[in-house]
C-alpha cells in the first residue's frame, strides 16, 4: 500500500459530529424530562447537568470540526487557522467542565442515596404503619363485636339481676360503708310500710328494732362477710314490727375494703303469727278435751249429789239448820254444774242447735241487758252496726253468752276508770266471705303474758270469786265451734290513722251463709246438733 | 475561612520578603508559548478520563437495579476509549510532518505518503475517534430514555 486516502476519516468526522450533536440534544432532553418528572430527584438533577455540559462540549467539538471540514474543503485554510485555538480552547474549557460536572457526580449520588434510604425507611415505615392499621382495624373491628357481645349480655344480665331486684317478693337491699341504705326494692319499702315514689333516708339502725340484733348482724358480716337465715324484728314507719329471715353478704371492692352489703329478707311475721294461732289452736284443743273429760267425770257425782241432797231437802223443814245445808250443797252443786256445762260448751261437747241469724240482732239484745249495769259506771256504749249485714249460722244463745262475756269482760276493765267507752261495730269483711264484731274498751289494755292466756280455762286477772275464768275460754270454744275466730288486739291501733290508743278490742269473726244455701242451712239449722 | 486562618501572616510577610530581594525572578506575569494549550487540552483528556473511570466505578459500587445505568457504564467505557484515542491522537498528531499528508486536488483528495509507518497508521486510526464518541453517546441516548421510560412507569404503577 502506497498511501491512505484521508476522505473516511474527514467524512467519519463529519458524520460522527452531527449524530453527537443529534444525540446530546436527545439525551438533553430526556435528562429535561426526567428532572422535570421528578424534581427532587438529585440523580436527575445531576444527569441533566451532565447532558447540558456534553450537549455544549458536543456542540463545541463537533461544530467545531464541522466548520473545520467546510472551511478546508472550500479552500479557506487560512480562516481555520484563526478558528481553531479557539476551538480547542472551548473544547478544553468544556471538557473540563464535563469531567468537573462529573467529578461533583458523587455529590448527586449521595444525595440520592440518603433519599433512597429515607424512601425505603420511609417505605418500610408505611407498610409497617398499613400493616399496623389494618392490624388495628382488624382488632378494632374484633374489639366492636366484642364490645357489642359483652354489652349485650350485660345487659341481658343487668335486665334479669334488674327484674329480680324489682319484682322479688322479699326484701333486697343495698348499703354503703356508712350502713345508710342506698337502694331497696319496692318489696322492700312496701314491708316497712315507705312509699316507694319516695324512699326515705334510712340507716340500718332505723329499721333494726333490736340493737342488740344490729349488732350480731355486725359483727357477722364484719367477721364472716355474710349473715344466714338470721331471724330479727324490722321496724316499720308505723312502728309496728315485722318478723324477718335476713341473709346479707358484704361487699368490697379490689383493695379488699369493706364498702357496704347487700341482703335478702323475708317476712316472717304472718308465718310467725299463724304458727302462733296453731300453737294456741293446740293448746286449746288438749285443754278442751283435758275439761271435757273432766266435765263428764263431775257431772255424774254432781248429779248425784244434787239428786240426794233434794230428796232430803223432801225430809228436813227448810228453816232447820239441816235444810239451810241442803240448800247450800244444792246451790253449790249447782254452781258446780254450771262450771261443768261451761267446760262442756268450750269443749265444744254442749247440744247446740243452729239458725240463721243476725248478729245486729243479738248484740242489740244484749247490748239492751246489759246497757243498764254500764250506765251505772259511767261507761258509755258506741253502737255502729252495719244496716246490710250478712247472715250467719250460729246458736242464737251461745252467741249471746259470747258477746255478754266480752262486754262483761269489758266493763270489768274500765269498771276502776272515772269513765269509759265501748265501741260496739260490725261489719261485713272486704271479701264479703264473713262478718266482724268488734267489742273495743278504752280500759287499760293487757300485758302480752296476759293476751296470751286470756283463752285459757280457769285464767283470770279477776280477784277470787269474782270470776271462774271460763268466760273468754267458753266464748273462744263456741266461736271456734262455729267455725269461726276470735282475736284479741291490745293496745289497739286505729285503722285509719295508725295510731295506737290503750284499750282491748275483741274481733269476733264468722263465717258467711252462702246466699245460695240459705233455705238449705235453715232446715239443717233446726234440726242439727253438733256434740 | 479555614485556609485563611491556617496561613499565618508571617509566612506571608516572609514571601513578600523574599520577592522584593530577588526582583528579577517576579513572578507576577507569565507568558504562555504555543505548546501550552496541547498540554491544557491533554491534561483535560486525563481529568475528564479520571472523571469517568469515577463515575464508572461509583455506578458500579452503587448496584442500581435499573437497565439504564447499566448503558451509562457503557457510555463510559466508550467515552474512556474516545480519549484515549483522542489523547493518543493530540499526541501523534506533533510527529506527523507537513509532507506527510498531501492534497493533490483540494481538501478532500488528501492522503497520507508512504510510506506509511505505524506512527502514520496511528495517527490515521486516531482520526476515526467517532467511532467511539458516537457508540458513547448513542448509549448516554439509550441511559436517559431507559431511565425516562423507568421513571414514567413506576409513577403510573404508584398511581
Amino acid at each position: 500500500m502506497n498511501s491512505l486516502p484521508m476522505f473516511p476519516t474527514d467524512f467519519t468526522d463529519m458524520a460522527g459530529s452531527l449524530i453527537i450533536i443529534v444525540f446530546s440534544f436527545l439525551s438533553l432532553q430526556y435528562a429535561y424530562l426526567l428532572t422535570k418528572k421528578q424534581p427532587d430527584n438529585f440523580l436527575w438533577g445531576f444527569l441533566f447537568y451532565f447532558c447540558m455540559t456534553l450537549a455544549a462540549f458536543a456542540v463545541s467539538r463537533a461544530m467545531g470540526h464541522l466548520v473545520k471540514q467546510v472551511l478546508l474543503i472550500s479552500g479557506n485554510t487560512e480562516q481555520w487557522k484563526t478558528l481553531a485555538p479557539l476551538a480547542g480552547g472551548f473544547n478544553t474549557l468544556l471538557m473540563t467542565s464535563l469531567a468537573a460536572v462529573t467529578i461533583y457526580y458523587h455529590k448527586g449520588i449521595e444525595g440520592y442515596r440518603a433519599i433512597e434510604e429515607k424512601a425505603k425507611s420511609l417505605k418500610a415505615a408505611n407498610k409497617e404503619l398499613q400493616q399496623t392499621g389494618s392490624k388495628l382495624h382488624e382488632m378494632n373491628a374484633h374489639l366492636e363485636e366484642m364490645v357489642e357481645n359483652r354489652t349485650k349480655e350485660l345487659s341481658a344480665s343487668e335486665k334479669k339481676f334488674r327484674n329480680f331486684f324489682i319484682n322479688s317478693k322479699d326484701m333486697v337491699y343495698f348499703c354503703d360503708a356508712d350502713n345508710r341504705l342506698v337502694n331497696m326494692n319496692a318489696s322492700g319499702l312496701e314491708m316497712l310500710g315507705y312509699a316507694f315514689g319516695e324512699p326515705p333516708r334510712l340507716e340500718l339502725h332505723n329499721i333494726f328494732y333490736n340493737e342488740d340484733a344490729l349488732d350480731a348482724y355486725f359483727e357477722e358480716i364484719l367477721t364472716r362477710g355474710f349473715v344466714e337465715d338470721l331471724e330479727v324484728e324490722f321496724k316499720k314507719a308505723d312502728g309496728s314490727i315485722i318478723y324477718v329471715l335476713l341473709s346479707a353478704n358484704a361487699i368490697h371492692n379490689e383493695d379488699g375494703e369493706f364498702t357496704g352489703c347487700e341482703g335478702i329478707a323475708k317476712d316472717l311475721t304472718r308465718l310467725k303469727t299463724m304458727m302462733a294461732q296453731l300453737a294456741a289452736s293446740e293448746k286449746m284443743a288438749s285443754i278442751g278435751q283435758m275439761a271435757a273429760g273432766v266435765a263428764h267425770e263431775i257431772n255424774t257425782p254432781l248429779g248425784v249429789i244434787l239428786g240426794y241432797a233434794q230428796l232430803l231437802k223432801d225430809d228436813f223443814p227448810a228453816d232447820t239448820e239441816v235444810g239451810e245445808s241442803l240448800k247450800a250443797i244444792e246451790r253449790q252443786t249447782k254452781a258446780c254444774q254450771k262450771i261443768v256445762f261451761d267446760l262442756l260448751n268450750f269443749s265444744r261437747q254442749s247440744e247446740s242447735s243452729r239458725e240463721d241469724t243476725s248478729l245486729n240482732k243479738i248484740i242489740s239484745e244484749v247490748i239492751a241487758v246489759t246497757e243498764h249495769s254500764l250506765s251505772m259506771d259511767h261507761i258509755t256504749i258506741h253502737k255502729s252496726l252495719a244496716p246490710n249485714l250478712d247472715t250467719v249460722t250460729a246458736d242464737t244463745e251461745k252467741l249471746r253468752q259470747v258477746f255478754i262475756n266480752l262486754i262483761n269482760n269489758a266493763h270489768y276493765a274500765m269498771e276502776d276508770m272515772t269513765s269509759g267507752d265501748l265501741y260496739i261495730s260490725t261489719r261485713n269483711s272486704n271479701d264479703s266471705k264473713e262478718v266482724i264484731a268488734t267489742f273495743r274498751d278504752t280500759g287499760h289494755g293487757m300485758t302480752d303474758a296476759i293476751r296470751q292466756n286470756i283463752f285459757e280455762p280457769f285464767f283470770t286477772t279477776k280477784p277470787v270469786g269474782k270470776g271462774t275464768g271460763l268466760g273468754l275460754s267458753v266464748s273462744y270454744g263456741i266461736i271456734e265451734e262455729l267455725e269461726g275466730k276470735i282475736d284479741v288486739e291490745s293496745p289497739v291501733i286505729e285503722t285509719e290513722s295508725g295510731d295506737t290508743t290503750p284499750g282491748t278490742a275483741f274481733h269476733v269473726i264468722l263465717p258467711v251463709v252462702p246466699k245460695k244455701q240459705h233455705g238449705i242451712t235453715a232446715s239443717h239449722s233446726e234440726t242439727g246438733r253438733f256434740r | 475561612m479555614i485556609l485563611f486562618r491556617k496561613i499565618k501572616p508571617k509566612y506571608c510577610l516572609l514571601l513578600l520578603a523574599v520577592f522584593f530581594i530577588f526582583p528579577a525572578h517576579a513572578q507576577a506575569l507569565q507568558s504562555h508559548t504555543a505548546p501550552e494549550g496541547l498540554y491544557v487540552h491533554q491534561l483535560a483528556h486525563i481529568f475528564f478520563i479520571a472523571a469517568l473511570c469515577y463515575l464508572f466505578w461509583d455506578i458500579r459500587r452503587s448496584s442500581f437495579p435499573e437497565k439504564g445505568w447499566r448503558f451509562l457504564q457503557l457510555f463510559c467505557i466508550f467515552m474512556l476509549l474516545w480519549n484515549i484515542v483522542a489523547f493518543t491522537g493530540h499526541w501523534v498528531g506533533d510527529f506527523i510532518l507537513p509532507g506527510d499528508i498531501i492534497q493533490e486536488s483540494g481538501y478532500l483528495s488528501a492522503r497520507m505518503t508512504a510510506p506509511l509507518t505505524p506512527t502514520k497508521l496511528l495517527y490515521y486510526f486516531t482520526k476515526l475517534d467517532h467511532v467511539f464518541s458516537v457508540p458513547a453517546i448513542l448509549c448516554l441516548y439509550l441511559c436517559l430514555r431507559s431511565l425516562y421510560l423507568g421513571a414514567f412507569k413506576s409513577e403510573e404503577e404508584g398511581k
